[in-house]
């Protein structure tokens, strides 16, 4: 399970990030991107380790699309 | 024929009468205009009308058919597009001050290929700020009403594209469709929008909200409607790194071709009810539509909702990471130009890591998998356009739809064709849709499916009181 946030750590990425909001809108953000966190760690049980991303790059449509 | 006759036309039905010259293009779009004029200070669908340009194309189309130049079913028709199609020398703004005075120097590919099959463009539709949030409350645009109802939201995010079908300003329109964008408004406006299988249709030229689950394609008033705008609009483009190379069908040759025997596969155990659960008079719409396929020869079968629920959180994941990766920049120099709501949607990508969003793209791969996998005893799914009947604006709770389950999120996530058509009416007058979900390059079967419903049904037939 990911970390619980608090507003100071959201305000400190926030910084890391080059974000500057303000307190207020940071304490509005905050439920939400502990929602998001929690949800994105829920993924992770539903994968194995072999499982790969949905997305792959795809060499022969990029050599295909260059030469269009 | 009178104005009110004609501007609830099917594109199907106007294209006949244009050819037998009982109307002109002229007409048909100062009708669109007129109405515009006349009822759009209450629904607030349209961000830009394109009243001189869209007159100048009518009399070109006119030209055109009366030397028997025809460009097909859609020559003469007045449309109106999504304000994130781009289009060249017409202000684009994805409702968003980001974007307030934005001139594009290029066509989206899919306005291109409408202008070719000679449709008139009336104008650029409102919708949720960049596709996302909800209903845009500090834009510089007013949020987009429902027709049905001016006091409910009319759905999002293509909101315009909904309002503007329903209250018959246009035949057809353009929406956008990253987790229910196309057929959430849909079904809350009570018209059909079909959501086509990820690749089919061009995103370039569209901006985008998340680029491995953003679709593009049609909306309008009847099911036949659809199939003719996805005809002008499906194809190969090298312009779109995620467009298949795959031949596009005639998407009516079967159509009519009745539902006996096809095998209709409903998730409900294990989806439906999660958290707050669907809305029973939705649901009990829904439980209607059902009994109406098995009379027309339909098997209802059941199968597992789990993967289907899963798929939410996936969806959502990818969704506000590449979201934010898009406008980053922005979001660093000049937040406070987003609206309110966008913008926390978006951030919320800002707070994942590089991990969460390969997970998300990992489970996305497990349950595109298990999802598809139905398909070995079901020829089609069935579930309902959206959870619950359109919130009133007053009182709405934005978080109040991750607290039930979302219908559409799973066929974006497994790029599955999808299209909401009229399936009945809850208490209050609003309209809730019902979505037909095929195999993916199958948009044929959505459509034989949703055309059957809709004939044997007067859903389709209503009009909003405005």
């Amino acid at each position: 399970m990911a970390e619980e946030l608090t507003l100071e750590n959201l305000k400190a990425l926030a910084e890391r990030r080059g974000l500057r909001l303000p307190e207020d809108e940071l304490q509005r953000l905050l439920t939400g991107v502990i929602r998001a966190r929690r949800q994105a760690a829920e993924l992770r049980e539903m994968v194995a380790r072999e499982d790969e991303p949905a997305a792959a790059f795809d060499a022969i449509r990029h050599e295909q699309n260059r030469r269009l | 024929m009178n104005d009110k006759e004609l501007h609830y036309l099917a594109i199907a039905e106007a294209a006949a009468g244009l050819r037998r010259k009982e109307f002109s293009p002229v007409e048909l779009t100062e009708t669109c205009l007129r109405r515009i004029h006349s009822l759009d200070d209450k629904l607030h669908s349209f961000i830009t009308l394109t009243a001189d340009l869209g007159l100048q194309q009518a009399k070109q189309a006119e030209q055109e058919l009366n030397s028997g130049k025809d460009r097909g079913p859609l020559h003469g028709i007045p449309i109106a597009l999504k304000d994130l199609y781009a289009t060249k020398g017409i202000r684009t703004t994805c409702h968003s001050a980001v974007l307030e005075n934005w001139l594009p120097d290029h066509d989206a590919t899919t306005v291109t290929k409408l202008q070719d099959a000679g449709t008139i463009l009336l104008g650029k539709l409102g919708m949720h700020e960049f596709a996302f949030g909800g209903p845009s409350v500090d834009a510089p645009f007013p949020a987009v009403r429902n027709p049905w109802n001016t006091a409910h939201i009319p759905g999002g995010s293509s909101s315009g594209s909904g309002a503007a079908l329903a209250a018959g300003f246009c035949y057809g329109a353009l929406g956008s469709d990253t987790g229910g964008s196309i057929r959430t408004p849909s079904s809350h406006c009570g018209i059909v929008g079909i959501k086509p299988t990820y690749g089919r249709v061009s995103r370039a030229g569209v901006i985008p909200l998340s680029w491995s689950l953003d679709h593009a394609g049609p909306m309008a008033r009847s099911v036949e409607d659809c199939a003719i705008m996805l005809q002008a609009l499906a194809g190969y483009d090298a312009q779109d790194n995620a467009s298949a190379n795959v031949a596009v069908p005639n998407f009516q040759t079967g159509m009519k071709d009745g539902i006996k025997g096809l095998r209709v596969g409903v998730p409900r155990q294990n989806w439906f009810d999660e958290n707050l659960g669907i809305d029973p008079t939705t649901e009990a719409v829904f439980n209607q539509a059902l009994k109406v396929l098995e009379n027309l020869g339909a098997r209802i079968v059941d199968i597992d909702g789990k993967p289907f629920s899963l798929a939410r959180k996936a969806n959502q994941t990818i969704l506000v990471c590449e979201a934010y990766t898009y406008h980053e920049k922005t979001l660093q120099e000049t937040p406070l130009k987003f609206g309110s709501s966008v913008r926390r949607r978006i951030l919320e990508g800002a707070f994942l890591s590089a991990a969460d969003y390969l997970t998300a793209q990992r489970a996305r791969a497990v349950l595109n998998e298990q999802i598809r996998a139905n398909f070995a005893q079901v020829d089609v799914f069935a579930v309902p356009g959206a959870a619950r009947p359109p919130e009133a604006f007053e009182g709405m709770d934005p978080n109040e739809q991750n607290m039930r389950p979302s219908f559409t999120n799973p066929f974006n996530l497994t790029g599955l064709p999808a299209i909401s058509l009229p399936g009945g009416f809850t208490e209050g007058n609003l309209p809730a849709g019902l979505q037909i979900v095929a195999r993916a390059f199958e948009e044929a079967t959505c459509f034989r499916v949703a055309y059957a419903y809709e004939q044997a049904t007067e859903w389709h037939k209503r009009r909003p009181d405005l």
